[in-house]
């Protein structure tokens, strides 16, 4: 498949229709659902780290069901093994065989809830599968279905009880995004509003895996031209050589940086990716991939963005 | 600090290293000019920013940090009780460039501490000029322009190899500019800085008197004193005798010019004239060498009766001068008063062996000359030994010499056999000069050394004038100490070649004329470029009566040629640049010119949005504008008339164009 059947002009409506529906459940965070689609459509995992309560299962619930989705949610603890992930072979007394169980990351969406609760075994099992995209036990490999993504959710990394994800696993994540706290307004509309469960069941998805698909490789098609690639390069190499970082950027994050600002020209409804999509995105795409540059500093992730942004001429 | 500084972009730990090392390396050179305590601050400093690369924590604070430069300026004022001049202002530069290395914030830091490397590369030639540390100065200029690139960042991959790829280019580039000024720029015929020279700078050399211990310790100083090309062929040694001074009273001890005569008389007879150019390097005095004896004195200088040469001013940077001598030579005879300065003795230092020694002679040879030979012949026949280490002489030297010690060298003999001559009734005197230097066939010139000095003597022969006397060539052979002090010995005509020219010996030896060469040649065409190369270089264009304003304006001519062709590249580079950027770029330079520039880091819609929100009159026009170009620069649709379009759009401004 080469060209997307759906024409570019549709997909605007398209993608409008998705976020005005999704801005009815979640409230108040317009930019942030922008950001997870896009996340989507470029086919990235997404990580979403905030405290409990403010939403983060919901706003995974709430994609699964408007892209029309197989959803599964995995929820981690630390007694969490690599096999309740994946699945387990059992023996079939009448075949006569191991048969084997797919766990529940076999679906299109699965939302990994709390993964920092769990141990670094179980995570990578997680991150692994996420990588390749295809699960392999006992020397057989099971291909995970199309479209398939992950939507993490972490607790801030200072709570009790919890093993932080290192860097290089961070690095599997396309997008990380805060929801943060409701505005004043959006809080009391939620809690004069229904449940957000029941909406979210009443809700009828916009999207069919179909189109999903067809929108995803319609991000591929998006027009990257040279000054883009220039500019993208020397955003890495600023965080390479300003010497504010321990390490800068991997090539992985100058793709995923790149994917991530063809999806969100998409959104735009442009065939192009012109600066702004990639200075819109850097904050998501880049700030989880960076450490300070000397031990125990802590850059506040707006500052890294704005230093970034400000730094790098386009 | 405020929070609207822009974050400063710390630097590299290994940035910080290289220019510390480099620091290091530009104060080393100072080791041999500065006082101990300037050096010992200095290294304590630079060893404190080394250990502060392994232990952030050795960085002093801010509060400790003045101290430090409190304790600097204090320790350049206890040493050269100022600040300024050339020791005291080094001092202070080297202390404080080293103390900012402790206070590097920022990239700019590191800047500001390169910049000021260079300025003390310019620094370092006011105490050293040579080849050498032209060489070194080079080096670490080269290093630095190639360290403030790579500061600047941005290079891909290895950076280091890039910035020095890019700093070779800007060294090249700068070359042609370098030429034109080096040749054109007018010069005054002293270096500048010769004003600042501190008068007290110790020169090595010869003395304007003569006493035993004198020029023995001027043997062990291989330092060049002067370089001579000939014209035509070299002269056998035995006829380099550098004439520099004549001293003609003694007071039994010690030899010193005395008053000089009326005006020279010219030689009686001069054949043999030899031509050559001397180049002198600075030795604090007036005196100039030549070749016995020299037949006119060179521009800026006198001859005096003694034919020695006077310049009109102190050798304080490097002399260039050609002379005429003539090899063989009858002086005028001297007249009553010469001959009666000539003849004074002390009457202290006459003992009676002294006499009869003297009177024995006379009393066989009633001419001057057999006299003469008499006394070379009696310092050949007795047990008299050339050494570098006499023993101490008692209190009439010369009668101790004669008669106790025998052992010494030139200044002995000659001192000696001056007063013997005296005491013969024949005039005598002294005279302080090199004899020979090293040839060296590769620079096709003559190097004498400060080793070469010595010391002969000159009487007056009735129908011959003076004539020059060598004792210590008359000396036996056998009597030479060839003990370990003696290898260096090159004082006299009893110069030893080594024994066994081995290939190692041999090697060096050709090593050593190599880097004197090397030397001659930057003196020759780089140090020595004065005002007066220029004057020529002018008369050859047939500029010459244009002087210092021909050079102005042929200076002007070439700059501006040499940066025309710059320019005229980076033109042609700025043409090649894609229409659209240019078009974007003149969007960008209508919209600053309305008070709204462009942020470095704002891509065309942001901008757009901007000037919208801050001019809504200009909105249509910006839309409209950017509505052609973002799809042009950054999407597929593009053709070439597309530029045009932009242009048009760019034309619809709402204001007249300025």
């Amino acid at each position: 498949m080469n060209h997307s059947t759906i024409p570019q002009s549709l997909h605007r409506p398209l993608v409008e229709q998705i976020l005005a529906k999704a801005a009815t459940i979640i409230l108040g965070k317009g930019p942030k659902l922008r950001l997870s689609l896009a996340c989507l459509l470029a086919r990235g995992h997404l990580l979403i780290e905030d405290l409990p309560g403010v939403g983060k299962t919901t706003l995974a619930h709430l994609l699964a069901r408007l892209l029309g989705l197989e959803y599964s949610r995995i929820q981690f603890t630390s007694d969490l093994l690599p096999a309740d992930v994946i699945g387990v072979s059992v023996y079939d007394r009448a075949a006569e065989r191991f048969q084997f169980h797919p766990g529940p990351i076999f679906a299109q969406l699965v939302l990994a809830d709390e993964i920092n609760r769990a141990t670094p075994k179980a995570q990578s099992a997680l991150l692994e599968a996420m990588e390749e995209r295809q699960v392999t036990v006992e020397g057989k490999t099971y291909p995970l279905p199309q479209p398939f993504f992950v939507i993490a959710t972490q607790n801030p990394l200072f709570q009790v009880g919890t093993f932080p994800l290192p860097e290089s696993q961070l690095d599997r994540f396309l997008m990380r995004i805060h929801l943060g706290y409701p505005e004043a307004e959006q809080e009391k509309a939620l809690l004069a509003g229904e449940d957000r469960r029941a909406l979210l069941g009443r809700l009828q998805p916009v999207l069919s895996p179909g189109e999903l698909i067809e929108l995803q490789s319609a991000v591929g098609h998006v027009h990257v031209a040279p000054p883009i690639i220039d500019y993208v390069h020397a955003i890495l190499q600023f965080t390479r050589r300003s010497g504010q970082f321990a390490y800068g950027l991997s090539p992985r994050a100058g793709l995923g940086l790149l994917h991530a600002a063809k999806a969100w020209a998409l959104l735009e409804g442009r065939d192009y990716v012109i600066p702004e999509d990639v200075q819109v995105v850097l904050p998501a795409v880049v700030i989880h991939r960076l450490v300070g540059g000397e031990p125990g500093q802590r850059i506040g992730s707006e500052e890294v963005a704005r230093l970034i942004l400000e730094q790098v001429p386009v | 600090m405020t929070k609207a500084n822009p974050p400063l972009e710390r630097p590299h730990r290994q940035q910080i290293l290289w220019v510390s090392l480099l620091v290091a390396a530009i104060c080393a050179p100072f080791v041999r000019y500065l006082e101990p305590s300037i050096l010992a601050f200095i290294g304590l400093i630079l060893g404190v920013r080394l250990l502060a690369l392994r232990w952030p924590k050795a960085l002093p604070n801010r509060w400790l940090r003045t101290l430090l430069a409190l304790a600097g300026i204090a320790n350049c004022l206890a040493t050269y009780h100022t600040l300024n001049g050339q020791d005291g202002g080094s001092a202070l530069l080297l202390s404080m460039l080293a103390l900012k290395l402790l206070e590097i914030e920022g990239r700019g830091d590191l800047r500001l501490v390169l910049i000021l490397t260079g300025f003390v590369c310019a620094v370092l030639f006011l105490f050293d000029e040579s080849f050498l540390t032209a060489l070194y100065v080079a080096m670490i200029a080269g290093v630095s322009i190639v360290l403030l690139v790579e500061l600047q960042g941005g290079l891909p991959g290895d950076g280091l190899k890039t910035a020095a790829r890019i700093g070779a280019q800007l060294i090249l580039q700068a070359i042609p500019l370098t030429v034109v000024l080096f040749v054109l720029f007018p010069r005054l015929d002293t270096p500048l800085w010769n004003l600042v020279q501190d008068q007290a700078k110790g020169y090595s050399g010869l003395a304007d008197s003569l006493e035993p211990g004198r020029l023995s310790e001027l043997v062990l100083n291989d330092d060049p004193v002067f370089r001579v090309r000939f014209a035509g062929e070299r002269p056998s040694r035995r006829q380099l005798y550098w004439r520099a001074l004549v001293l003609r009273q003694t007071d039994g001890r010690r030899w010193t010019q005395g008053e000089s005569g009326p005006s020279p008389s010219p030689l009686a007879q001069a054949e043999g004239p030899i031509d050559y150019e001397i180049v002198l390097e600075p030795t604090g005095q007036r005196w100039l060498f030549a070749l016995d004896l020299p037949l006119a004195a060179p521009e800026g200088s006198s001859l005096d009766p003694e034919y020695q040469i006077l310049a009109d001013q102190p050798v304080t940077g490097l002399k260039r001068y050609r002379l005429r001598s003539a090899l063989d030579y009858r002086t005028a005879e001297p007249d009553e008063a010469a001959r009666k300065l000539a003849l004074e003795l002390p009457a202290w230092i006459l003992t009676p062996r002294l006499r009869r020694l003297v009177e024995g002679w006379r009393a066989e040879q009633p001419d001057d000359w057999a006299v003469v030979q008499q006394a070379l012949a009696y310092f050949n026949r007795e047990d008299f030994y050339y050494t570098l280490l006499p023993p101490p002489l008692g209190p009439n030297p010369i009668d101790s010499f004669l008669f106790e010690t025998r052992r010494g060298y030139c200044e002995h003999y000659a001192s000696s056999l001056a007063i013997l001559m005296r005491l013969a009734g024949i005039p005598a005197r002294v005279v302080v000069g090199y004899l020979g230097g090293e040839e060296n066939a590769l620079g096709g010139y003559t190097l004498v050394r400060q080793s070469d000095a010595h010391a002969w003597v000159e009487v007056a022969i009735s129908g011959r004038g003076w004539v020059r006397v060598d004792p210590t060539a008359a000396l036996d052979p056998r009597r030479i100490d060839r003990g370990p002090g003696t290898r260096l010995l090159s004082a006299g005509p009893v110069r030893l070649e080594p024994e066994n020219t081995s290939g190692l010996v041999r090697w060096a030896r050709n090593l050593r004329l190599f880097a004197d060469t090397l030397e001659a040649t930057w003196q020759n065409w780089i140090l020595d470029f004065s005002a007066k190369d220029q004057r020529r270089l002018l008369e050859r264009l047939g500029l010459g009566d244009w002087g210092e304003y021909g050079l102005i304006s042929l200076m002007l001519i070439a700059v501006s040629l040499t940066l025309g062709t710059i320019l005229a590249v980076l033109m042609h580079e700025r043409k090649r640049q894609d229409p659209l950027d240019r078009l974007y770029g003149r969007f960008c330079q209508e919209l600053a010119r309305r008070g709204i520039p462009r942020l470095a880091h704002e891509g065309p819609l942001d901008y757009g949005r901007r000037v919208a929100v801050s001019k809504p009159e200009l909105a249509p026009w910006v839309e409209g504008f950017l509505g052609l170009y973002l799809p042009a620069r950054y999407g597929t649709q593009r053709g070439p008339e597309t530029a045009q379009a932009l242009a048009r759009a760019l034309k619809r401004r709402p204001w007249r164009p300025s």
